[in-house]
Order: structure tokens, then sequence, then C-alpha cells
């Protein structure tokens, strides 16, 4: 705790005679800092030293007055004594809490920047795949969007998004700094504290990489005592909260006859002449089990004068609501830490081993509800005896491939398509600290990420869906070894002067990031008793390899922060970090990061005299931040020598040229952000408030320079016309403004305790410069998404429905100005479109519109905790509101062509006209269907806002008198429901979509939602 | 306190050690630009990257629904609603649609290749005669392709320089592009070698490059310009046409003496992508063509595209010389009478149609040529086929030359070339059975001698706009021509995402 504030023991003036003592805290340690005053005679004050003794002159008779924020201020009368000593009662905690910002760890209540502090214990009470997952809702500014997926990552956002590669935030777990975001390896419980860095004063220190805000995750550390050690375990069943409603084969049958009938065609025979109602599939059903998770912990920690020491263990596992999908992650933590003299050695190490098994092919949540119901999943009617195209039978449509879908039978995936994940990793640091004076330290910190990756794709023969090229069984592993070194020399320092104290970091820092990857694959697996072989020595076909460094960054950095606070009053950071990073050219290298922060304490001044206010600071600040968002090698050019040229006969011959343009002028992308805000605690500290106004601005920013296909532009590795393969340019911009407000209640005065805290953010996105996609284009289309100049990322430019036309007449009125027919080819049935009246010709991509926004106008948290006697309860609600969604699983199911039907649709018909779904037909050369179903439409498009429970948990503490016979010292039983009620109008799955990268980000193509998990646990202490 | 000084100093000097190591990474995986286009070798494998776009999915695949499925010849009964509207029916609400800018991205890929090598190959310090020949080759690429932009979309822009992100090229009329292609293979046409030995059999030679010249500029009606190009081919003595016909099917009797270009497709067993610029899995490359599966019966394929009956009509017009059925009509079609005896004795993958089909009468007819069933052991057709396309034959380069002939007053002329074709067929020569037929007639025959001897080549859509008979004419024969209209469907759309980023880019008409 470098920079508690110290005050030395200052004598106070005045009359009477002189006393001494000691101020405690609820534990018996020292309280530095509290202010000792007479209640007569203000102006004589002292405040206590580092061990918390004071010394005061006061007159018997007067009244002594202990106060110190963050606890309950006392009184003592003074009669005759010469020493009073006093315990305090900490009364908000959270006051004097102690804030890691970043190479320096400050009191909350000193911060000049926007910092969230997310309580563990509030995060921890959700089943998470990971840390970032567990935030929702929990504080104001962050943005997660999580699927239900085993193992899945989580889309986190802060403050909006301002690039249009990456918006993944920086995590800094115990000083040690990933870029990596994969924070599943982190085990929740092993963490002691998450804050988040929202602003430029705030992240400014990790300058180069923190313009997408910083999570800083600190595990829990050994305390002086006896050892302690403790267990928790903790089951849950997963449930799918909902499901596609689709047609049984009965209505399917009688669906498609009408479709074809409508049609003037002849239905295929399955759902006519040979029309079997035995066969009923429900694919859902075969896909989809009851899931689970586990998770057990166990930890032993302790500590001396001189050392502490923390070894905990863990177990985490999940057998997800889709068959086929699980994973599981074991982790082993040892942090240790060593006093002796002026010196402090310490470490801290995670080691993780996770696996993850899938399917490798396909996205069930797709696919399912398109499946037609009037297949088996298995007839050996489909088996050619002696070809290996479908040994075991599997469906792809009907045995004449009269009707078919180009959904995926999950159950063959599931059978012959297998994937496996698996890392270990290493995380952690060492450091060395060396107190050089009183007021300076030198610290060493070394810290390493290490993974050893393997991936495993496993494909036996046979196919698993309609117009699927057969393939060679193989077996296919790839191997990947990363590593991030990070090494930091950092000098802090703290010194108080009367009411003056400065304190404050320098340093100098390196980080080489390096990934390269093996990958080999051989074909013709062999079967032996029905099993296969699945080792690559085992296999007798044709072997291919592949490999290379996938990543080789390095960069170096001189940071610097200065925290400058007089009198509790006034507060002032500044702060800036130069970096040089190798992926950029030697001009474009170097970047500058500055930043400065003001905090005003009106509660500590004179004339503040609010007795209901405890404490009120405002406070401002601006900055730069920077980011780069390219990978290795993006800035020279490179030759491709994937190329192969047939010659005489079937020989290959390499052929080699550039393939992928590319940018040399790649520079640092620079953010500029302002923060506004205050931080209040009213009534005693029962009401804490705190609010924002932020607004950031990104410059320069990195944008894939969309070419057209006319450039022959080929990336390699995405397809061609893929936006990834373009060269990155700087020079966009983007900004996002909004308000955070976030704000607890506690009531603790009866037996009932209870708090309740909220929090709202709002987001206003914009982009403001697209740079040059071309003469006269000033946005990016993705799909029905569109980016453009003036408006927020990602907006939905579509053709608008208009309704369903009633008549041939209505389709022969609706014309240009011109007088030509939009839609002359649509039938009574049909969506109307909205179109251009000064337009040209039928209905096309000219006459798209804006119509609705992914991004929500107000996402909103709430949480609730109360305790009676050994009871209590835990409410965590979330809130999103204004969002429209692209429902792109209706879109294929409403598209009526090569799919099973939703339940309860309402076509249009002729003896049906307030249907208020179009007409069944075939869109085969029928073009007023194959309108119908245009992507780019504004039929796809939903409401998804909605309200959910996110979590509700009630605990029941053992009593003592029950502990003490079974030799525990402490022991909880909780049981939990998550994601028990989700209200909300959209109609897929899950209306928490994390979209379809960052241009598409309200794109639902398929995703896993949320799981409803009821769970039951116990924690123990011994 | 000096010791921890000491101690301090000493940490800082290691942790800066560490600093020496360059911020400058190159990359391991590839050599730069910066090092590229030194040598001789270099040349040769930019040339060679050329050739390999053949094989993209563009146009070993979808190029052939563009060609083949769009004219009268073929249709579609996909269950994909998308490939039968935009590829058979004339019907396209969507210009982006995927499998048109495939082949719209890879005649471009193609054209950056090949520009790549005209901007840096002569500045390579190399022998100059092999100098020559490669900047042929990329002359005469670029003109393939640009042939296959014109026919396909018309009005392109021109891309004659290696690209670069500000290129804002506009679109050029078609007459210039044709222009440009002619220009390129009159080019390639003095530089390159008659032939090749070896090693380097397959690529463009000079009657390669005449024989598209000739097609260029009949697809303009510069009849009077093809002829010299069309002589110099059968004057070169360099091809005659093979005495089974079916030999120009084969993936066993590929670069033979009738071959005049071909595209070389190779079987790699253990492909899983078809992107030859994909850096990872390069050994995973499918430098086959996936056609086969696409135009195959059910349910060896899927038939996404298949033949019109009347073209079995077509053939049987007339008999041999033996009188018997022509023997093209075999290796051409397969349908319930691909053996003369009928369903029971048709084999379709060593199947016979009968026990495929049931015996009902089944009236499917499927393009034969490109698939591999031909063997009659083979039970399956795969995505990588390894069966060259032979893009231009020497019978097309003498029946081109016939047409050539009767549009320029020299009808009489032009019957000897038509009757090669015909007696390598079987049948008795034009000259017999039809003498002295004025110049209306005589098209009318070569009409007819160009489909039954190219059916299912690609040849017919550029053949049908040559002659004028695009239009709603013809859905008499293919259903599908009831939804042309003249001034449009001639052309597929601009992908309209080039449009959106290049304004200079102008929509074909009428779409």
């Amino acid at each position: 705790m470098l920079l508690t504030l110290v005050g030395n023991p200052v004598l106070a003036q005045g009359t009477g005679t002189p006393i001494t003592g000691r101020v405690t805290d609820a534990t018996g340690q020292g309280l530095p800092g509290v202010t000792v005053r007479t209640k007569e005679n203000a102006t004589a004050a002292t405040v206590t030293d580092v061990d918390g003794r004071y010394k005061i002159t006061a007159s018997a008779g007067s009244t002594l007055v202990f106060s110190f924020v963050g606890f309950t201020t006392q009184e003592v009368r003074v009669n005759d004594q010469k020493t009073i000593d006093v315990q305090l009662r900490d009364d908000a905690k959270s006051l004097n809490e102690v804030v890691v910002i970043g190479y320096q760890a400050v009191r909350k209540r000193d911060l000049t920047g926007a910092v969230s502090t997310v309580s563990p214990a509030e995060a921890s009470r959700t089943t998470a795949n990971s840390v970032g997952e567990s935030l929702q809702g929990l504080t104001p500014g962050v943005t997660v969007r999580s699927s239900g997926a085993p193992g899945q990552q989580s889309n986190i956002e802060i403050r909006g998004v301002a690039s249009f590669i990456s918006s993944a935030p920086l995590y800094v777990v115990d000083g040690m700094i990933l870029e990596d975001p994969n924070t599943t390896t982190v085990n929740p419980q092993d963490i002691e504290s998450i804050q988040v860095l929202k602003d430029a004063s705030a992240a400014a220190i990790y300058g180069s990489r923190a313009a997408n805000g910083v999570i800083i995750i600190t595990t829990r550390k050994g305390k002086k005592g006896a050892p302690k050690i403790s267990v928790s375990a903790k089951y849950g069943s997963q449930h799918i909260p909902k499901r596609w409603d689709v047609m049984n084969s009965t209505e399917y049958a009688d669906t498609r006859r009408q479709q074809y009938t409508n049609a003037g065609l002849t239905p295929p025979p399955s759902v006519s002449t040979e029309f079997n109602p035995a066969i009923n599939t429900n694919w859902q059903d075969l896909a989809m089990r009851t899931g689970n998770n586990q998770d057990y912990n166990v930890s032993i920690s302790g500590g001396s004068d001189n050392s502490s020491y923390l070894v905990s263990g863990s177990y985490f596992q999940n057998q997800g609501v889709l068959k086929g999908y699980s994973f599981n992650r074991a982790s082993l933590r040892v942090n240790t830490e060593t006093k002796k003299g002026r010196l402090t050695f310490g470490e801290n190490a995670l080691f993780t081993n996770t696996n993850n098994y899938h399917p490798n092919r396909g996205n069930p949540f797709y696919d399912l509800p398109q499946l037609l119901p009037t297949v088996p999943v298995q007839d050996p009617r489909f088996i050619t005896p002696g070809s290996k195209t479908n040994p075991w039978g599997y469906s792809t449509g009907t045995l004449d491939n009269s009707d078919v879908t180009y959904a995926y039978n999950p159950v063959a995936v599931r059978d012959l398509s297998q994937g496996y994940n698996n890392y270990a990793r290493l995380l952690g640091n060492g450091y060395a600290q060396l107190r050089l004076f009183d007021w300076l330290d030198y610290k060493l910190n070394v810290g390493l990420e290490a993974s050893f990756d393997y991936n495993e794709d496993l494909r036996k023969d046979g196919i698993f869906s309609y117009a699927q090229q057969p393939e060679l069984s193989y077996i296919d592993e790839d191997r990947q070894r990363f590593y991030n070194v990070l090494i930091e020399h950092t000098l802090n320092f703290n010194k108080t002067i009367g009411v003056h104290n400065i304190n404050g970091v320098v340093g100098y820092t390196q980080q080489t990031f390096y990934r390269d990857q093996t990958q080999a694959r051989k074909t013709n697996l062999q079967i032996y008793n029905g099993s296969y072989l699945t080792e690559i020595n085992a296999a007798t076909g044709t072997s291919s390899a592949s490999g290379q460094v996938v990543r080789d960054d390095r960069l170096r950095s001189f940071l610097g922060r200065i925290n400058y606070n007089y009198d509790d009053r006034y507060l002032l950071t500044a702060s800036g970090r130069v970096d040089k990073d190798s992926r950029f050219g030697p001009d474009y290298r170097t970047g500058f990061f500055p930043s400065v922060a003001l905090g005003w304490r009106l509660s500590k001044e004179k004339f503040f005299k609010v007795d209901w206010v405890d404490n009120l600071k405002i406070n401002a600040s601006y900055g730069v931040l920077g980011i780069n968002t390219i990978s290795s090698f993006q800035n020279v050019g490179l030759i491709n020598i994937s190329p192969r040229a047939v010659f005489n006969g079937d020989r290959l011959y390499t052929g080699a040229y550039q393939a992928r343009l590319y940018n040399a002028n790649v520079k640092w992308e620079e953010r500029k952000e302002t923060n506004i805000g205050f931080d209040a605690s009213l009534f005693r500290d029962r009401l804490t408030i705190s609010a924002a106004y932020y607004y950031n601005k990104s410059d320069d920013v990195l944008i894939n320079r969309v070419l057209p296909l006319i450039s022959g532009n080929a990336g390699g590795d995405y397809p061609a016309g893929d936006y990834r393969n373009f060269p990155p340019e700087n020079a966009a911009s983007i900004s996002n403004r909004g308000f955070e407000f976030e704000a607890t209640y506690r009531n603790n005065d009866n037996p009932f305790k209870w708090s309740v805290s909220g929090n709202f953010t709002t987001i206003k996105n914009k982009v403001l410069s697209i740079g040059n996609q071309g003469v006269g284009i000033n946005y990016i289309q993705q799909g029905s998404a569109r980016s453009q100049v003036g408006y927020p990322m990602g907006q939905w430019y579509v053709l608008k429905e208009l309704g369903i036309f009633q008549s041939q007449e209505e389709v022969n009125n609706y014309k240009r100005s011109d007088g030509s027919l939009i839609q002359p080819f649509s039938k009574p049935g049909d969506i109307k479109f909205g179109a251009d009246p000064n337009g040209k010709g039928t209905i096309n991509n000219n006459d798209r519109v804006y119509n609705g926004s992914p991004w929500p106008t107000l996402q909103t948290g709430l949480q609730f905790n109360g305790s009676y006697k050994q009871f209590s309860v835990n409410l965590q609600m979330v809130g999103i509101f204004g969002v429209t969604l692209y429902n792109d699983v209706r879109r294929v199911l409403d598209s009526y062509q090569n799919t099973n039907f939703r339940q309860g649709i309402n076509p249009w018909s002729p003896t049906n006209t307030g249907g208020t779904d179009p007409r069944l037909g075939i869109a085969n050369g029928d073009t007023g269907i194959a309108t119908n179903n245009t992507p780019e439409s504004s039929r796809w498009l939903e409401n998804g806002s909605y309200g959910r429970i996110r979590n509700l948990e009630i605990g029941y503490m053992l009593p003592k008198s029950l502990l003490g016979k079974l030799r525990l010292e402490s022991a909880r039983v909780f049981v939990s429901g998550q994601n028990l009620l989700t209200v909300t109008s959209y109609k897929g799955l899950d209306p928490d979509v994390t979209g379809n990268g960052i241009l598409q980000r309200g794109v639902d193509a398929g995703q896993w939602p949320s799981n409803r998990i009821f769970s039951i646990g116990l924690n123990c202490g011994f | 306190m000096k010791k921890f000084i000491i101690i301090f100093i000493a940490a800082m000097a290691t942790g800066m050690a560490g600093c020496k190591k360059s911020l400058d990474v190159q990359s391991p995986n590839a050599p730069t630009t910066a090092i590229y286009w030194k040598t001789a070798d270099d040349a040769v494998k930019g040339v060679n990257a050329m050739y390999s776009t053949f094989h993209r999915a563009g146009l070993c695949r979808w190029f052939f629904f563009a060609t083949i499925i769009r004219s009268d010849e073929g249709w579609s009964s996909s269950p994909d609603a998308n490939l039968q509207n935009n590829f058979d029916l004339f019907v396209n609400n969507d210009y982006n649609y995927g499998n048109y800018t495939a082949i719209w991205s890879d005649l471009y890929i193609g054209i950056s290749r090949a520009n790549q090598v005209l901007d840096n190959v002569p500045n390579i310090d190399m022998d100059a005669n092999l100098k020559a020949r490669l900047l042929g080759e990329a002359k005469f690429m670029r003109g393939l392709f640009y042939f296959h932009l014109a026919s396909l979309w018309g009005n392109v822009p021109l891309q004659l320089k290696s690209s670069t992100t500000n290129d804002v090229t506009p679109t050029f009329n078609r007459s210039d592009v044709w222009a440009q292609v002619e220009k390129d293979l009159t080019e390639a046409a003095t530089t390159l070698p008659q032939n090749y030995t070896g090693d380097d059999i397959g690529r463009a030679t000079k009657g390669s490059a005449n024989a598209l010249l000739a097609k260029a500029y009949m697809q303009e009606r510069k009849f009077q310009a093809a002829l010299a190009p069309l002589q110099a081919v059968i004057q070169s003595g360099a091809y005659s046409l093979v005495s089974n016909y079916q030999n120009n099917f084969l993936s066993t009797t590929e670069f033979n003496s009738e071959s005049v270009f071909e595209y070389g497709f190779a079987l790699n067993p253990n492909d899983n992508h078809d992107d030859d610029t994909q850096n990872s899995g390069q050994d995973n490359l499918n430098y086959g063509s996936s056609l086969p599966p696409f135009f195959a019966p059910r349910p060896i394929g899927f038939t996404d595209g298949e033949a019109r009956r009347w073209l079995v009509n077509e053939f049987q017009k007339e008999q041999a010389a033996d009188g018997k059925r022509d023997p093209r009509l075999a290796a051409s079609l397969l349908f319930d009478y691909t053996d003369e005896r009928g369903p029971d004795y048709t084999l379709i993958y060593g199947e016979t149609f009968t026990k495929r089909y049931g015996s009902a009468q089944k009236l499917d007819v499927w393009f034969r040529k490109m698939l591999n069933d031909n063997n009659g052991t083979a039970t399956g057709d795969s995505f990588h086929s390894p069966n060259n396309y032979r893009f231009i034959r020497y019978a097309d380069v003498l029946l081109m030359y016939a047409e050539c002939l009767n549009e320029t007053g020299a009808t009489s002329q032009a019957y000897q070339y038509v009757d090669q074709v015909r007696q390598r067929a079987g049948l008795v020569a034009l000259s017999t059975t039809r003498p002295n037929l004025g110049h209306d007639q005589f098209l009318a025959q070569i009409k007819h001698e160009r489909i039954t001897e190219l059916t299912g080549e690609g040849h017919r859509f550029n053949d049908l706009a040559r002659w004028g008979d695009l239009g709603t004419n013809l859905s008499a024969t293919d259903a599908g021509f009831r939804n042309f209209i003249k001034g449009k469907h001639e052309f597929l759309p601009i992908p309209q995402q080039d449009i959106d980023i290049n304004p200079n880019i102008k929509q074909n008409p009428n779409y």
C-alpha cells in the first residue's frame, strides 16, 4: 500500500492538556489519516500517523471528534484522561477501497478518472464461461453480450465501439498484460477485485493498447494468520430457455402441398403420394438435452509477518444443452509474497488446462429448425454398398432428393465431424520490489503468458448435408505455441509535505508476443472392430502439412504518472506513455499518449456545510489513447506462393505473385477521450451515487480499405471479397458519447439488512469518417448493415416492408413517378416494399432505406442484496432497450424454401386475406416469392429489447452452534436460478445477441441462447 | 543502501539488454515484394500463377453455369432457387449474387496476376527468349480473361496495370474491351512458340493466341479480321483432329493433337479448399475441377445443371455414313438411350439406367463431356476432377474458319473445313450431301454443325449472341428464355458491390 496517505503526527494547538492515543479499526489495526479535533474548536485538529497514533491538546469538558471517511464518526468526552484510544467502526467499506489503476494502487475516493469496481462476490454468483460474461449488468459503461455455448467467450465493449477491427479491451491480471482476451483461463473464485478503466486518465498508463478500455483483475493473496482452508462446490442443470416452434410432419406435409398447389406444381411424393405419417422427426429433440455444470474449488492460504501464500485448485465442467458439446477446465494457482528488510519478492502463477469438445461443422441453432420432419435421421436406403459416400445412411433430404434442406443433419455431424481443443496455459508474473527510500520504491516485474494449443479435427467417412462433397476420412492436428513476455521496470514515489501529497510512477517496459503453428493431416483412417484409429500414423492416405509464424510483435514503452493531492480537496493526475510497436514501419512506430485529470472534493471545503452529504467529489479528464489493431507483417507486401499450375499431364508447378495489396503507412489509431463525473455519498454513506458523461472520439482509425473485386485482391486466408483481406488504412473516425449512472442504497439498521444498486448506460455511437471508400461513398455495407458517416455503426439499411399486396390491381397501381411498375412480378399475397417514387426500374437496391439500429438506447442493470439472520438473497437483473435485431434464422424459416415452417405462420391467400405472412409458393422462377425473401429487407428485423432476471440466489449461513459440531469455521449453502425469465417480443431464441462482427453487431445467425441454469452450492471454511 | 542501488542498476541494465532485439521484424513466412521479381525463376512462377486461376471455383464451376446452363442447351432443376433463377431463368434480383461475383472476381484475380507479370518481368535480367515467351503468355492470359468478361458482362473496367488501393478504373465500352483483347492476343501470337515439350506442355501457344483472337473478332462480327489468325492456326500444321472423338473429353488423353488450349486440372485426394491464395494448407488445395457433381445425374451429383432434350433430336437429324447413329451423341450426353439399345443397357456410373431410375420413362439428359463416367468403372464423381477443360479444340477452329469464310462470301471454300469435322465423326461430307448452299443455308448448317460438335463445351451462348439468336424465340426449346429481355439479358449484371465502391463503374443497360 504505497500510496496510503500518511500524516505525520502534528501537535494540534489548543488550550488544555495534551492527550495521546491510538485509533484502530475493528481488527485492531492502526488507522492512519483519521482527523481528530475538539468539537468546541474546529481549528485545533490533527490527523493520526501511520500507526493510528495522535496527540492533541484539549481541555477537560471538551469533546474529541474522531472522523474518517468510510467510518462512523465517534465522539469522546474529555475528562481527565491522558490517553484516549478509539476503535472506529467502518461504515461504508467501499469508500476506503483501494483500487488498482495500473502500476499503482490508490484509494477509490482519490480517483480522478473513470474507474468502475466490480464486486467479485457479485460477479461470481452467476455461472459464467468467463469473467467477462459475469460482468453483465453489474457496472455501467460495460456492454457484455454472451452466448450459451460451453467455453465460449463473451463480447465485451467498454463505452461503445470506436474501431472497425477490434473492440476488445485490454486485460491485466496481477500486473501481467494480456492482449489475448482469453479470460476463460482465470478462475472467477480466485479473483479478489475487478476494476474497469474507462477513460483516458485511468487507462493512459497502458497507452498504446488502452483505447478499448482496460479490465484489471487482481487475484486473492494469503493474509496473515493461521492457515485457512476453504472448499466450495456448485452443481447446476442447464436448460434451453426456448425452442423454435416448428411444424410436425403432418402439418409440414399439408403446408408443403399447399405451397406446390399454389405454384401449380406437383408436390414431392414425400409430402403427397408417399407421405408416411409414421416418420415425424423432431430434430430439436434429437440434438438437445439437459446440460449441466459443475464447479469445485479448494484453497489454502495464510501468512506470517514476512510472507503470505495462497494455493488454490479448481475444476469446472460444462455439458452443453446440445449433445456433443462440452467444456472443462482444471486450474492451479500459487500466489506468494515474501519480505526481507527493504526487499519484497513475490509471484503469481496460474496453470490451466482446458478441453473443449464439439462437433466441428455447422451450427445446430441455425440448422435444427430448418430440418424436415418428414425425413428420418438415418435410413439404410441411403447407403450405396461399397461406397464411402454415406456408409451410415444419414439423411440429407428425401431419398429421391425431391424435398431437401441445405441444413446439416446434426446427428450425422456429431458422429462424423468431431472437434477437440486442448489449451494448456501458464499465466503469471514474478516481481522484486526494493524500497530505496521511504518515499521511493523500485520494482522489477517479469510476466509470462504461455499457451500450448492443440486443435484436432476428426473426419469420418460420410456426408451430412445435401449437395455435400464427399470427403476422405482424415485426422487433422494443429499445434500452436504462444508466448507473451513482459519485462517492466518501475519507480514508485510517494511524498507528503504538509497538506501536499505527490505520488506517482515512472517506468520502462518491453513486451513480446509470438505465436507459431504447425498443422498436419492425413487421410483414410482405418476402422477396426467398428471404431476408428485416429492417429496420423494409423491413417493410410495422403498427408499434408502447414506451418507459419502467426505473429511476432514487439513493443517498447516509457510510462509515467503523477498524482497530486492538496489537502484531500484538490486532486490532479497527469499521465503519459510513449510506445514503439514493431507492427508499424520505422517512420510510424512511435506514439505518445498523454492525459490529465482533475478532481475537487467539494465536501471538504469549509463553505460546504451540508450535513447529509458525506463526500462529494467532481472530476474531469481528457487524454489521448492509442490502439493498434493490425496483425504482424501487414505493412509490407508479401509474395503468395500458394497458386499451382497444372501442366504436362497432371503435374503441378508452383506459382507466385502478390495476392494481397498492402499499405506501408499504417500507424497508431488515436482516441481522444473526455470524462466529466461526480461521486457522492449521502445520508451517512447510505446512498452512494456516481455519474459520468463521456465523449470519445477516435481518429486515424484503422479500417480495412474495401476494394472492388476488379482489384483482384485475394487475401489468402479469407474468401475473395472478404473485408479482412483488404489492406488496413488509418482513415476513419468514430465517436461515442453517453451517460453512465450508478447508485447504491444500503440499509443495515435492522436485522433485515438490504442494499439495492442500479446502473444505466447510454451510448450514442457515430461514424464521423470512413476514409476513401471510393468516390462519393461514405459507408461500408455488410449484408443488411450499413456504417455510414453521420450514423451509428451497423445501422439496418434495407428495403422497407410496407405490407402485403391484397389484389392484382394494387400491384398494377404500384408505380414509379415515370409510370413504370415497381413490382410487376408480384402477385396478391406478396410483400409490398417501399420504393423511391423517383427511382428507376423494378424494386432494387437503390430503394433501400435506414430502418432501425442495432444499438440499444438504454442499458440497465439492477442488483438487490438482502439478508436476515442466516438467510441471504441476491437478485441480478438486466434490461436492454431500443435495439433492433436481424433474425437470420427466421429469414430462412419464413422464406418457405428448403426448410420446415414455423408453427402459426399466417400466409396470405385469396381465402385468408388477413394473412400477415406472404403467400406460400415456390421461389424457383417466381420473382415475386424471391423478392419476398430478399435478405436485405426489414422483414427480418425485430425489436430486440428485453428485460431479464439474470440471477436469483438464496443462501443460508449455518449458525455458529452447528459449525462447532461440524468443526467448520464457516459454511453456507445456496440455490440459484440463472436467466429465469426474459421478457421480450423477439422471436428468436435469445435477444442477447453477440452479432456477426463489429459491422453486423445485430445479426442473429442462430446464436446459442443463454442457458437457464438451476444451481445448488456449498461454501465451507475450515 | 549502496548495495541496493547496485542491485537496482544491475536489474535495470539486465532489463534494457533485452531491448537490443530489433523492432524491425521480418516475416519468416513469405518473401516480400521488395526482394521478389529479380530472377527468371521468379518470372516463371509469376506466370504459373496465372494458370492456377483456372481451378478457382468461379472459373471451373460457375463459369459453366453462365455459359452452358444460361444458354438454350442447358437448364436447371436445382432446389436452389437462386441458382435456377440467375443461371437458367433470367431472373436476377440480386446483383451481388455470389456465384456471379465468383466468376467476376476470379477473372479479375487472373488479370491482376497477368498485370503483375507484365509490369515486373520486363525489368528482370534474364534470357531474352524466355522473357519474351513469358510476356507473351501473360498477354494471352490477360486477353483470355477479358475475352470472358467481354462475353459475359460486356462493358467492364479495364485494369491494365498492377492494382493499387487507389484505383478507380471506369467502365469501358464493350468495343474497347474487345480492342484490348485483340491487342493482347495479337501481341501474344507474335511471341509465343508453336508448341512446347515436357514440363511446359499446356502453356499458351501461338495457336492458342490466334484461335482466341479469331473468336474475339468473330464475337464482334469482324469475320474478315478473323480469317488471318484462323489461317495461321490451320496452316501451322501443328494440329489435327483425333480419330476418336471421345478422346477430347477423357482425363487420360489430355493435350492431344486436337488441343489448342486447355485448362489444366489435376486431382488432389487431400483437398479441402479451392482458394489458391490461401497460405495455410497449400497441400490441401483443390487443383481439380469441381464441376462434375453439379452436372452429374442424381444421386451421383446434384444435377444443378442438365441438358435439354432437343439436343438429342439434333444429333438424330442425320445418320452416320455407316447408317448408325452419330457417335458424338453418346460422347456428349447421358440419357436413357446413351446406349442405342436403351435404358436397360445405358450405364449411369456403372449401373444401368433402368436400375437407377426404374422403368418409367425419364427424360433427363446430362452433359457428359466434363464428367468422369466415361471410363466405364467410375461409380461416382467428385469436386476435384482431373479432367481438363478443352477450351479451344481444333474442330472448333475449323468450324470457326468455315463460318468466317461463309460470312466473307467464300462459302464454297468453307465446305472442306466442315467436312473434316463431319468425316471425323463418321458423317458423309457436306459437299456430298448438301453442296452449293447459299450464305444463309450454309450458316444454318454451321449452327447445326457447331451444336452437334460442341455441345456442352461452353461456346453456345456466345454462338447464339454472335448469330443474333438470343431472344424469347428460344423459349420453345428452353423455357427459361421466356423471361429473356433483349438489350438486358445478353449480359450479366455488374456486381453491385463494385459499383458501390467505385462509382466510375456503371451498371449494364436495363439492370
